[in-house]
């Protein structure tokens, strides 16, 4: 029987685990967290699947135009194609393991629009699609447990692969609570971490999701793709804690964006794009306010807002359907949307680029895999909204089939593992005992440094100077990271160097990828360059050197 | 609005050590969430207390930010809220410009502010809290189902409630709406007959209907219609069946 290893827990670890014991494998889950605590459970819009229950002709092909159009042309085909054509299926089974779908007056899954596409397509739990899908997924994996084919253990963090032969054969994690570090064999591993967040600060996602396993990956010789290509969220609302989203649905559901021009409601949105007006793909939409703001300077009140406005829609249905809007715009704004309007600015939201994977979700490394957010496969140059719930689910069930499916010949001496934990022990040993300066700078400091750095020079424009600069300060930045006083806490300790170097990687692609494109947006370069550029950037870490290059 | 406040921190080092209560001089913007006041005191050069010693940062759990995840669950003047939902300004009024920051009772202590929840999602495994058949779906039903999966599993009405104390035949909340939404959608009555005898012996018997549950719930979760809504189902019933008898 096949051990799998998958670490986190959100939609695409948890998909994977279920689809692992269904084919008769053995999972152990290892997370952070509980995935009541995973990001998954922030996303609210939908999920998309050309059901074609609205009367208006939508195809699988329809679905799968629009999303290669909306990642303009750099997303892998292939896996668009059975992402796609999965959909419909994803769809189902979801519905089958108990997912509250918003059903419509013939009792189908309801439908909604969302950005970029013109066919009603995104089936939705009403405000809260994300949380109601994780809590079938856990009603499952419960099961799995108490059937004894699935180990979920938290709060476990992952440290680094275990490689041998250029095959991946388990992970070594440590226990956050205990200090414990453990190795963990496995058949295959299937990474299903999350995004990127922690080299932006905060951004609209998750705490958990810092990134540092695309890092670390990263550094032990996995390849990356597509690191430039950030979404910035046309809608997210400046409060106190960080810039909260405001779902896309509001604008699906009829929400509209506007400035003040010659003292008049001016819709620059329905003005420059009379098709689509505020549902365009994200990357157009938060170009478009970005040009409304300093371009044109027209930012509401001087500053860099516009507004989004929903106070149209009937109370009763912003009650219901956007629930969460209402909520979250009273409880952090004191703004009643359904009154006024909102004052919203894009914010970094999802990141297109990660782990790279085939169409079945195998990265460069034999035995392993990745899937949902952590993995680049889909979404190319701007994923579509509603595509990423669906690219979770599809993601997770695919590298489940195949990790179960990898067969490995690897003959490697019994002390290997051993050896590989052993080296994870000293580290910890030598930091612990390790006298902090009184000049040490504290690590947290540094962290607040590197985001400022890369919300900077990975804003929605870039050039070549702040890029070029950023490259610099990041590389003075990891001579002081190794000093740096973590106040106790290892796992932000390993992880700050690991994130610099991520943080390299991401600048080096855009400073690499000369032309505009979807997300990537250089000054220097306004035009898409397809005979140079349609091509997917790859990292590889070799050789102490990042090496990009265009496939 | 700019004042001075004092945050009084129930810590712990780790959960053998015995806890103590620290306290910390804020000054700042009131109107902020109870995490971003968390932040601001660890975020600082030197973390000092109200003695002017330098400590260690303070533990805490979160992850959303926005009350969608339930992982910041903490005491807040002795009422178990959501440390991301939860604003300063509200919380210092008649105390005195003081406010006051707990770990849950009734869980394990990790550190500071950070308890072991497993002992919750233990009870749900215990108890076969899924379906085994695919999802039965009925439109009446949808909108109850769709309430109870927005348990965020934050533990707040247990902290809340009289009748629950940890490693108790009683469950406690989140069985009863779990119970609730797998019973509407379950197919197999074998099953389904096993979720009601669960709910009756773990839950039924051990509420006293404080419903002070549904005053905490972050969620607002119509927890008091579900509890009737599955003692018609698993109590009623079963009592009308022997009477007949």
């Amino acid at each position: 029987m096949k051990n799998i290893l998958i670490i986190g827990s959100g939609i695409a670890g948890l998909t994977a685990a279920i689809k692992v014991c269904e084919g008769g494998g053995n999972v152990v889950l290892a997370s952070p967290a509980h995935s009541e605590r995973s990001q998954s459970v922030m996303a609210m819009g939908g999920i998309n699947a050309s059901l074609n229950t609205k009367g208006e002709n939508d195809s699988t092909h329809d679905h799968f135009k629009d999303t290669i159009n909306g990642g303009k042309g750099i997303n892998n085909e292939k896996a668009v194609k059975k992402l796609t054509s999965n959909a419909l299926n994803v769809v189902k089974w979801l519905g089958d393991i108990g997912v509250s779908f918003t059903r419509d007056e013939n009792g189908n899954i309801d439908l909604r629009n969302f950005g970029g596409q013109k066919h009603k397509r995104t089936a939705y739990a009403s405000a809260r699609t994300g949380k109601q899908i994780v809590s079938s997924l856990t009603a499952l994996c419960r099961k799995k447990e108490a059937e004894d084919s699935l180990k979920y253990i938290k709060p476990w963090r992952f440290l680094s692969l275990i490689i041998t032969n250029d095959e991946c054969i388990g992970a070594i994690l440590f226990n956050e609570n205990t200090n414990e570090i453990k190795a963990f064999e496995a058949d295959s591993v299937i990474v299903a971490t999350g995004g990127m967040n922690k080299l932006f600060g905060k951004t609209s996602g998750s705490t958990h999701n810092d990134g540092y396993v695309t890092a670390k990956l990263l550094e032990q010789g996995v390849e990356l793709a597509n690191l430039e290509m950030i979404q910035y969220h046309p809608t997210t609302i400046e409060t106190p804690i960080k810039r909260l989203l405001i779902t896309e649905a509001a604008r699906g559901e009829g929400g509209r964006l506007y400035v003040i021009k010659d003292g008049k409601p001016w819709y620059f949105m329905e003005e420059w794009y009379p098709e689509f007006g505020a549902l365009m793909p994200r990357d157009v939409v938060s170009q478009s306010i970005y040009k409304v703001c300093n371009d044109l300077d027209l930012g509401i009140d001087g500053k860099n807002q516009v507004y989004l406005d929903i106070s149209h829609l009937p109370d009763e249905f912003i009650m219901s359907k956007l629930d969460e809007v209402y909520k979250t715009c009273i409880r952090y704004l004191n703004l009643n949307p359904c009154n006024e309007p909102i004052p919203v600015y894009p914010g970094v939201h999802y990141f297109m680029g990660g782990i790279k994977t085939d169409e079945n979700h195998k990265t460069n490394i034999k035995g392993l895999f990745a899937a949902g957010e952590c993995s680049c496969q889909y979404h190319g140059a701007n994923r579509l909204g509603g595509n990423s719930l669906l690219g979770a689910v599809n993601g997770g069930w695919i590298a489940a089939e195949y990790a179960l499916n990898h067969e490995s010949n690897n003959q490697f001496e019994d002390n290997l593992i051993n050896n590989v934990l052993n080296e994870e022990k000293e580290k910890f040993d030598i930091w612990s005992k390790k006298d902090i300066s009184s000049n040490s700078v504290p690590l947290f400091k540094i962290e607040e440094n590197l985001a400022s750095i890369m919300n900077n020079s990975l804003s929605i424009y870039r050039n070549e100077k702040d890029l070029n600069n950023s490259y610099d300060e990041l590389c003075n930045m990891e001579k002081i990271a190794i000093k740096a006083d973590s106040r106790n806490d290892y796992y932000s300790y390993i992880r700050l160097p690991s994130l610099i170097l991520l943080a390299k990687a991401m600048v080096l692609a855009a400073l690499n990828r000369k032309e505009s494109r979807g997300s990537h947006q250089r000054v220097e370069y306004p035009d898409l360059d397809d005979e140079n550029f349609k091509k997917t950037t790859s990292l590889i870490f070799k050789d102490d050197n990042i090496e990009v290059s265009f496939k | 609005m700019v004042e001075s406040v004092t945050v009084i921190i129930k810590r712990q080092k780790n959960k053998d050590e015995m806890s103590y209560l620290e306290k910390f001089e804020y000054d700042g913007d009131l109107n902020i969430p109870i995490i971003t006041l968390l932040e601001k005191i660890n975020n600082q050069d030197e973390i000092k207390n109200i003695e002017g010693n330098i400590v260690e940062p303070i533990k805490f759990s979160c992850s959303c930010l926005q009350g969608l995840c339930g992982d910041c669950g903490i005491l807040i003047n002795g009422l178990p809220k959501l440390a991301c939902t939860t604003f300063l300004i509200d919380e210092i009024g008649e105390s005195g410009n003081e406010i006051l920051l707990e770990p849950f009772p009734k869980f394990t202590v990790i550190a500071d502010l950070v308890v072991d929840k497993e002992e919750m999602y233990e009870s749900l495994k215990l108890l076969n809290q899924w379906i085994e058949s695919d999802a039965k779906v009925n439109l009446d039903n949808i909108q109850t189902e769709y309430e109870m999966s927005l348990c965020l599993m934050c533990g707040c009405c247990l902290v809340a409630c009289p009748n629950y104390s940890s490693g108790d035949l009683f469950k406690g909340v989140p069985v009863a709406i779990n119970s609730l939404k797998f019973i509407s959608q379950e197919k197999d009555k074998k099953h389904s007959k096993e979720l009601k005898n669960n709910y009756n012996h773990h839950f039924y018997s051990g509420c006293t209907k404080s419903l002070l549950c549904e005053d905490v719930c972050p969620m607002e979760i119509p927890i008091q219609r579900s509890i009737s809504k599955m003692n018609r189902l698993s109590v009623w019933k079963l009592w009308q069946l022997i009477s007949k008898i």
